[in-house]
């Protein structure tokens, strides 16, 4: 039982890590990402094959497959060169998602296609006892989750961080205010990507084995439940919505329990169903997700030190 | 090689043709890219697999009677869950319709599951023109592609609630100013979009096979053919969608078939930077 905790934990964390991104990009920069299970996958196929064919230690190849994610997303956001509705973007993502997926399927001499990667190292594997090893990796993913956390909301107090709010809440308003919002984009988009790329990384080091089944649209499900789940624009709010999400996750395992007739497959797709309906729902009656209030207040407070006065409703932020 | 290849694509086109045009409707009255078509396709192709091959209708009079049918669905599944999210703007309802997608998508495999299936019908022998293979899917498609075109045509240049669609699509404050009742013309619009995509829906599966991601593996040539065209314009998303299909079919004689999506996503990627209007589009204005 502990050591299920454990292991859900450390999902938990890298999937907290890729809401993260997505949450970035989306929830404070406005760029919608339904390609993320291609970039997720990127992620993880990056850091397994720079293990595996050019022989880089676990360290590089994370922070290499960051870089990779980051630099595709970099220019993936310079589609928006000349329009900036969200409209058209999303549709690029969809597209450049696909294609991801299926250079993983079908480039076999670089990703064995669906056989998929195995026998992926891992941080510290050789030092520490194979029955201990998920303590080490738990360590791992949330210190990185920590590290994740503490990064964005820096960027969220920075200058950079409020013209990632303006570009989402206004990008017009932005320009006319001298902001270069291309590059704005650009940015938002790359550090989401190295975000996802992260979490691609945590994902080949705990499966250790990878194939293009992991990485289906089901992934872009669950990211997108957890990031409005916990409250779009909140970075606290996405570890309880990766949490949320794992707990809807394990609980429709008692499902089967309740309605024996249903097969494997069936539950599966009942899960995505409930992910769904989970998701047309919140968008509808929580809007805000469940952290609304939590962040309401840390804005409230910090508007209100600086300008001496508590400015009600009026913060919080549109959707 | 290269003959039949280029009709090849004039049929994928044509079958793009249909789903891309109620892309194209729904945005111009909503405002928003529906991504849900995919999976709208995919339930309204397995609606006609239950009329036809498990009550055994024919399979012309399932199509109809569900091209009928998922008009009604998708007024309701708009009703449910694009209605109440009106006013959130684009993202959120853009979201939304992935999600309604997913769902869609997985309520076609919790029932028939993932393997493939067809319908009942009889199998005839491809037709020959000098060295062009056509088989009779082929030319189903390109006749009742024709026919819907024509339709819409018809519909849309010549009857009030044509008139009424394209007025909202132009200008919704202009069009409710005039007197045209926006809830009855998405409504009317709905019913349009999901009569487009069922008969998409049957003609996809008649030509590969019946199964759930089918209609979400025609998204991106689906949304290419209509940005192409200019998003809200119908005679774009046609000739965006021949396009799209010519294109994608004359690539694989260069590159893997396995890669056909990349040319819509080259074509997407172009359009936006150096069209973003599209090809029949109206200029885009910033606010």
């Amino acid at each position: 039982m502990i050591s299920f905790l454990i292991l859900m934990t450390t999902v938990v964390c890298f999937s907290a890590i890729l809401a993260a991104g997505l949450n970035f990009q989306w929830g404070s920069g406005g760029m919608v990402n339904f390609g993320l299970a291609g970039f997720y996958s990127l992620g993880a196929y990056a850091c397994a094959l720079l293990m595996l064919k050019a022989g880089a230690n676990t360290f590089i190849a994370a922070v290499g497959a960051m870089a990779i994610v980051a630099a595709l997303s970099a220019l993936v956001a310079l589609v928006t060169m000349r329009v900036t509705e969200e409209d058209y973007f999303a549709i690029v993502t969809l597209g450049v998602g696909e294609m991801l997926r299926l250079v993983s399927l079908n480039e076999d001499w670089l990703t064995k296609g669906a056989l998929g990667l195995a026998g992926i190292p891992r941080p510290f594997g050789d030092a520490v006892a194979p029955e201990h090893y998920q303590y080490v990796l738990l360590a791992i993913s949330l210190a990185l989750l920590a590290g994740t956390v503490c990064v964005l909301q820096l960027i969220a107090r920075s200058p950079f961080g409020r013209i990632v709010r303006a570009v989402r809440e206004d990008d017009v308003v932005a320009a006319t205010l001298g902001k270069y919002v291309l590059w704005a984009r650009v940015r938002i988009f790359a550090i989401g990507g190295a975000l996802i790329g992260l979490a691609g990384s945590l994902h080949a080091f705990y499966y250790q084995y990878i194939d293009p089944t992991q990485f289906s649209y089901i992934v872009i499900a669950y990211a997108f439940m957890a990031v409005i789940a916990g409250g779009r624009g909140s970075n606290f709010g996405v570890i309880w919505g990766a949490a949320f999400v794992m707990v809807l996750l394990e609980g429709s395992r008692f499902l089967k329990d309740l309605i024996p007739a249903l097969d494997a497959a069936q539950l599966a797709s009942l899960r995505i169903i409930i992910i769904g309906v989970g998701l047309i729902l919140l968008l509808i009656y929580r809007p805000h997700g469940f952290l609304r209030e939590h962040r309401l207040e840390i804005d409230l407070e910090r508007e209100g030190s600086r300008s001496g006065e508590r400015q009600g409703q009026a913060a919080a932020p549109s959707l | 090689m290269f003959g039949q290849t280029l009709f090849n694509g004039a049929v994928t086109g044509v079958m793009i043709a249909l789903p891309a045009l109620a892309v194209t409707l729904l945005f111009g009255v909503l405002k928003f890219p529906n991504f849900a078509v995919g999976g709208m396709m995919t339930v309204a192709a397995y609606m006609v697999f239950a009329l036809n091959a498990q009550l055994g209708w024919p399979l012309v009079v399932a199509a109809a009677a569900s091209a009928v049918l998922f008009g009604g669905v998708t007024i309701a599944l708009d009703h449910v869950t694009f209605r109440p999210l009106r006013e959130r703007g684009g993202i959120t309802l853009m979201v939304a319709s992935l999600g309604l997608g997913f769902i869609l998508e997985n309520v076609a495999r919790f029932f028939y599951g993932s393997a493939a299936r067809s319908f009942t019908y009889e199998l005839a022998r491809p037709f020959r023109f000098f060295d062009v293979r056509m088989n009779r899917e082929q030319a189903i498609a390109m006749l009742v592609s024709a026919i819907a075109m024509g339709a819409m045509y018809f519909l849309l240049k010549r009857t009030p609630i044509g008139r009424a669609m394209r007025a909202v699509t132009d200008n919704p404050l202009l069009a409710l100013a005039r007197g045209i009742e926006s809830p009855h013309v998405i409504r009317c619009t709905n019913f349009i979009a999901g009569v487009l995509l069922a008969v998409a829906g049957v003609l996809v599966a008649m030509d590969r096979a019946l199964e759930p991601p089918m209609g979400s593996n025609y998204l991106v040539s689906v949304f290419a053919a209509a940005v192409l065209g200019g998003l809200g314009s119908p005679l774009g998303a046609f000739i965006g969608a021949i396009i799209i299909g010519v294109a994608s079919e004359l690539s694989t004689l260069a590159i893997s078939p396995n890669y056909r999506i990349g040319v819509p996503l080259v074509v997407l990627a172009l359009i936006l930077v150096f069209r973003p209007q599209g090809l029949f589009g109206q200029p885009y204005i910033r606010r």
